[in-house]
């Protein structure tokens, strides 16, 4: 089986769906689409080789897809937390340096 | 000079306090990076079981879900902690396809075979260490933040 093949076709159905539809989110969820196949190719590949050879059933592949999608919704709320931590961080920091800063020229 | 040092500490404290409010988070917590490695390390037992029947475990599994319930409760009510919250909200839904999902789905199934279990344990406990990771994450936000408590009051 062609993983390559079958990811670009994938990603060219997921397009396709947006077609008409979401315009004004269109680049949004193309990159989405995009940031999940690249996330998601090495667990693709290996879910859709189990597939073929029928260890795991068509529901049971479905089920892991989901999953997968709701793991990456979890890697972006954990990264938008760390990101969150890191500004709290500089303003930490920005704040140090003003204090010590003025203290120093006063 | 002494008056113009006071305004600079106006302002700074200003400063402090506005800075605080847009992008506040909560701050390394012990009891839920105790609680959250423990529930991972019980669901990982518990989802090795998960190729003998379900009725069999199923104790276990209620037990497991009532410890998840108690610490989605308590992450819902500590403050700035919407991140961990809605985290936690994906991994209990029984209608997602994590933790509280897996054991809905075993329950409908009655058991799985070892090669699916291998693969949906993965993607739980990946879920779980997300959780770890960003709790772990606080803890140097915790110590920078009393470290500058320290230096202020010096």
């Amino acid at each position: 089986m062609d993983i390559e093949k079958l990811l670009k076709e994938l990603k060219a159905q997921l397009f396709a769906l947006l077609e008409g539809n979401f315009n004004e989110f269109k680049p949004q969820l193309q990159k989405e689409i995009t940031l999940f196949l690249e996330q998601s190719k090495d667990k693709l590949t290996r879910w859709t080789l189990l597939l073929a050879d029928q260890s795991i059933t068509k529901d049971e592949f479905e089920w892991l897809i989901k999953s997968q999608k709701d793991l990456l919704t979890l890697k972006a709320l954990q990264t938008a937390g760390i990101s969150k931590i890191r500004i709290n961080n500089l303003k930490n920091s920005i704040i140090q340096t003003i204090i010590k800063t003025v203290f120093m020229v006063i | 000079m002494k008056s113009l040092k006071s305004i600079y500490l106006i302002l700074i404290s200003s400063l402090i306090i506005f800075s605080c409010q847009s992008v506040k988070t909560a701050l390394f917590d012990q009891y839920s990076y105790q609680q959250t490695t423990a529930i991972k390390v019980e669901a990982s037992n518990v989802m090795d079981k998960a190729t003998t029947p379900f009725s069999n475990n199923k104790e276990a599994v209620e037990k497991l879900l009532l410890d998840v319930d108690k610490l989605v409760e308590y992450e819902k009510n500590k403050p700035d902690n919407e991140i961990t919250f809605a985290m936690w909200k994906i991994l209990s839904d029984k209608e997602k396809n994590l933790l509280a999902g897996f054991f809905k789905r075993w329950e409908e199934k009655g058991s799985f075979s070892p090669v699916f279990l291998q693969e949906a344990k993965k993607q739980v406990t990946d879920a779980l260490d997300l959780l770890i990771q960003y709790e772990v994450k606080k803890d140097k936000q915790s110590k920078d933040n009393l470290v500058d408590l320290i230096n202020l009051n010096k």
